[in-house]
């Protein structure tokens, strides 16, 4: 703790961040309808500006500072702690933060009842402090009190749409998960505690024998907020539905906080549990596949979204997994690989998906639904959007030279290191194959991706709303399509400077690992800004002497339709059939049955009319939690038998208890 | 600083010519070859040249419903395929050394495919749409194969460069005519299906229904599709190329020869992949597309090997 004018400063910028946030919520409460959306829109952008500010000035040093000390939690005070893990986090946190202020006025300007606007501006700034003061938080209390606020909050904002069935049943899901991850967190804390005597969460050692059941309870947790298989089943239902501008916040932040939670504890709590490490690769592999496979098949563009997530949540978990594996064999390089893996991956997962959110909720607004079915053609009036949209898409896949390529080429990296390491033939074994995996998943990403882009923004549209899209509510770009370009442009620059961002990241590495020795920059050798720059000038040059030569002559015609005449659009491939030949390969996995009922009088092949329906059972729904919910439902309704309303058989029941406790307090 | 000298420069020349003048040639061997096969003279070797330039000089019709995807695709993708050509272990005889991360490499291939499917979604066609959708299906079929191939050779000489490891003086990879000779073969069939060739999907028919990768193109037109095509045979070299340096790693004779003979033969050995090309096109037919995953499996099969062979190597 150094007490020089810089640390004094970020800790002040962090505070009155909050303060500005908390500000914003009291005026919107006592001004009501008189506040304008910019003014609340700028006091947003402000606390965002002077977090992403506290964020670069504490970038290498950490500091402890207690500016809420009159705020006290009974077991522990409402310390803060910025340290260099935090400080990416708390960098993006602001990035998110700016982009989904600018967009927000065009948002609630839009809205239509005063109650809506009110709601959304309350539970954003709720939602924002809580997030800021989570990723501050020095010990365990102060971090359960702002967890609760943030999950609480985002409940909120999940319920947003609350007369519609399906925002309340995504409501209810996503708060389920939430219990239970706070549930588990709980009990983790309280174990740790016991264990150590401290609250504090730098305190708290995961290398000693009885702290292996706190890291599976914290495991747990982790895995229910995170989305991990196969806990991510609110994660479709819920990722949808926050307001277009809050949306990229929660979408980039929610699973990465839990994230940053694991880091924290286990990886830099130098966790040795081979167990642990083994049972986080598991899941994050099945979590991979599974995310990705249900992805692909999925009909409405924020879901498939959604489903992305529980793939990349995966892909972190397993780069966590071999980290602590790393640990536990003292396999250094491996460690530090894995590391910062996982943690380059979990920044440019948040930021990309906050793009692709973005850019769902753009379409959402101009096309007034989210069916890939309905979409199509979009590139043609929001070509902005689209740019944006296929920049997130490009990088979601890992394609060189994006920011996803870095990272996704680290954990690559790191199980390829494994397969020739000093480690047992069954984890080097596992490790090569994993590297095939991988490759698995991102063909997947690749088919995933390429049909969201192509079905909704390619191609010819499907229905006349997507005819008729308009991009932006005012001439030029509106906040979302600004909000939309920040983080793109933000994307492209961090994948053409990767080396950069690693050294920038370096000290975050460094608290991870343990191993001072860490330099970022040469994490990464392949040098993606130059051979971004190549293949810019190859393809401008092939533009200029090749195609440019005759486009005077270049004649626009229709989609070539056979000489049949004018195409239907019903004829073009849709969403569900692109995907359909991989739906079939995975058709035990999916549930996919396909009916074909063709009729007309004994003609096979000259129908009168043919009518082909495709279904899917999400199996783990049905096969796993439906008897688990009839479950807790029979048990609730026997439980009610207890409840007569007699007030005689409750004063027998007092009388029961005090009896019990009677006893229980004699022989105890 | 690179030191200049004339043998530096004749490797330079050399190179650049080769990469640039033997794609459209070996697609004039697989046809003559199959034409031979079918007691026909064929066109001339060198028509593939012909019809590119003739199409060259032709006026270009779109479709208005495209976008910018569909107009710059083909472009973009003879770039990746050029910067690809300088990075991947295709042939030996490669002047300089860029550092050729086996990652990068496939996930540039990837990059054109992102790239080709979405100019195949572009235009709204039904045919477009299919090719596709049977594209993506395919690779993500055979990606496992083709990484795992290039992954066990990598991990047996512990760098992911391929420039190391496909280089002829890597002592760790010197006795090791199975892994080569395995993961030759599985890269070899995972290209084929790559490529849009005859198990996987019928180059030469004219019905669109069946097609994948003709399918994809059909849209494209004069300069655009010259370049489409142009793209399609630099694929057709570097994945063909790649194959052909394991199995020439194979022969332990290619371990102590010259330069000179590495080169040529390097070169030559991807003229003979290509008319074996044509031989299995004129003897096998194209498989329903249910069946595939099962030719398929074969190359995954193979590379699973490769990774039982570099596992054992490295036995500690």
């Amino acid at each position: 703790m150094i007490n020089d004018p810089t640390t004094l400063s970020a800790a002040n910028l962090f505070t009155s961040a909050s303060a500005i946030w908390l500000a914003g919520l009291v005026i919107t409460a006592i001004g009501r309808e008189r506040v304008k959306s910019n003014f609340l829109a700028f006091l947003m952008l402000a606390g965002a500006l002077l977090t992403l500010g506290g964020a670069a000035i504490s970038w290498n040093q950490s500091i402890e500072y207690n500016h809420l000390q009159y705020i006290s939690f009974g077991l522990a005070p409402a310390n803060s702690l910025v340290d260099s893990l935090s400080v990416p986090f708390l960098g993006l946190l602001g990035l998110l933060a700016s982009a989904a202020a600018v967009a927000s006025p065009s948002h609630v300007d839009a809205l239509n009842s005063q109650g809506k606007k009110g709601h959304y501006w309350k539970l954003t700034f709720i939602f924002l402090i809580g997030l800021q003061q989570v990723l501050l938080a020095a010990n365990g209390i102060a971090f359960l009190v702002f967890w609760e606020i943030m999950s609480l909050s985002s409940a909120g904002l999940v319920a947003a749409d609350h007369i519609r069935h399906r925002a309340q049943r995504a409501a209810f899901a996503y708060l389920t998960a939430t219990r239970i991850s706070t549930g588990f967190i709980t009990a983790a804390f309280l174990w740790m505690h016991q264990n150590t005597g401290s609250w504090s969460l730098s305190a708290w050692h995961f290398g000693t024998e009885q702290s292996l059941v706190a890291a599976f309870l914290l495991l747990i947790a982790v895995c229910a907020k995170a989305g991990v298989w196969p806990m991510h089943v609110w994660l479709p239902l819920a990722y949808p539905e926050p307001p277009g501008p809050t949306s990229a916040i929660f979408t980039g932040l929610i699973g990465n906080i839990s994230i940053y939670l694991l880091m924290r504890l286990l990886l830099a709590g130098e966790c040795s549990h081979i167990a642990i490490a083994y049972a986080a690769i598991s899941l994050g592999t099945i979590s991979a596949l599974w995310g990705v496979l249900f992805a692909l098949m999925e009909r409405d563009l924020k879901k498939l979204l959604a489903y992305s997530t529980v793939e990349n949540m995966g892909i972190i978990l397993t780069a966590i997994g071999v980290a602590i594996l790393a640990h536990c064999h003292g396999l250094t390089t491996i460690a530090t690989l894995a590391s910062a893996a996982a943690l380059f991956h979990t920044l440019n997962h948040g930021l990309v998906k906050a793009l692709l959110f973005l850019g769902a909720a753009s379409v959402e607004r101009a096309v007034h639904t989210r069916e890939l079915s309905a979409l199509g053609g979009l590139g043609k009036n929001m070509p902005w959007t689209m740019l944006c949209f296929f920049i997130g898409s490009l990088s979601i896949c890992a394609m060189p030279p994006m920011n996803c390529f870095a990272s996704k080429w680290l954990v690559y990296q790191t199980f390829f290191q494994l397969s020739f390491a000093n480690a047992p033939i069954l984890e080097r074994a596992m490790s090569l194959a994993m590297v095939g995996v991988l490759a698995f998943v991102g063909a997947l990403s690749l088919a995933c991706f390429t049909k969201a882009v192509g079905i909704a923004f390619l191609g010819r549209p499907r229905s006349n709303a997507a005819a008729k899209a308009k991009e932006s509510t005012t001439n030029g770009p509106d906040g979302l399509i600004i909000a939309q370009l920040m983080l793109a442009i933000a994307c492209v620059m961090i994948g053409t400077s990767v080396p950069i961002a690693l050294d920038g990241l370096a000290p975050a590495i460094r608290h991870l690992t343990h191993d001072q020795f860490v330099i970022g920059s040469t994490l990464f050798p392949i040098p993606q800004g130059q051979l971004a720059l190549v293949g810019g000038i190859l393809v401008s040059s092939i533009y200029l002497f090749v195609l440019g030569r005759r486009s005077g002559e270049v004649k626009s015609y229709i989609t070539w339709d056979c000489g049949f005449g004018p195409l239907s659009t019903r004829a073009e491939e849709t969403g569900s059939s692109f995907s359909h030949p991989i739906g079939r390969i995975f058709s035990q996995i999916l549930q996919l049955k396909v009916t074909t009922e063709i009729s007309g009088k004994d003609r096979r092949h000259f129908p009168e009319s043919v009518r082909v329906e495709t279904f899917m059972t999400p199996i783990l729904e049905t096969k796993l939690y439906r008897p688990v919910m009839g479950l807790f439902d029979w048990l609730s309704s026997s439980l009610v038998r207890l409840q007569t309303g007699s007030i005689h058989i409750h004063l027998l029941y007092v009388f029961l208890t005090m009896l019990l406790l009677v006893f229980l307090g004699t022989n105890i | 600083m690179i030191a200049i000298n004339t043998e530096a420069i004749l490797e330079t020349i050399a190179f650049i010519a080769t990469f640039l003048l033997l794609p459209p040639l070996l697609v004039g061997i697989i046809r003559k070859t199959k034409a031979r096969f079918q007691n026909r003279i064929g066109a001339p070797l060198l028509q593939p040249y012909f019809d590119l330039l003739k199409l060259l000089s032709k006026g270009e019709t779109i479709s208005k419903h495209t976008s910018w995807i569909f107009r710059s695709t083909a472009a973009i993708n003879v770039s990746l395929l050029i910067i690809l050509a300088f990075l991947a272990p295709w042939t030996s005889l490669r002047p300089f050394n860029l550092g050729a991360d086996l990652f990068l490499v496939i996930y540039l291939l990837a990059l054109t495919r992102f790239f080709t499917v979405l100019s195949a979604l572009d235009a709204g066609s039904a045919f477009g749409g299919f090719g596709a959708s049977r594209e993506v299906t395919l690779a993500l079929l055979v990606e496992p194969a083709v990484i795992l191939c290039l992954a066990a050779i990598g991990s047996v000489s512990q760098t992911s460069d391929l420039g190391i490891a496909f280089s002829f003086d890597n002592v760790a990879l010197m006795n090791q005519p199975g892994l080569w000779f395995i993961a030759g073969c599985g890269l070899f069939l995972a290209s084929l299906v790559e490529l849009s060739r005859m198990p996987a999907d019928d180059p030469t028919t004219h019905l669109e229904l069946t097609m994948v990768h003709e399918a994809m193109i059909l849209e494209n037109s004069a300069a655009n599709l010259a370049l489409v095509e142009y793209a399609h045979f630099l694929k057709i070299l570097i994945l063909l190329g790649i194959s052909s340096q394991c199995l020439l790693h194979a022969i332990p004779f290619f371990w102590h020869t010259s330069q000179l003979v590495l080169a040529l033969s390097s070169i030559f050995s991807i003229m003979i992949l290509a008319a074996s090309i044509a031989v299995i096109e004129s003897v096998a037919v194209k498989l329903r597309w249910t069946k595939l995953p099962e030719f398929i499996a074969y190359s995954v099969a193979m590379s699973i090997f490769c990774v039982f062979i570099a596992l054992s190597k490295n036995l500690n």
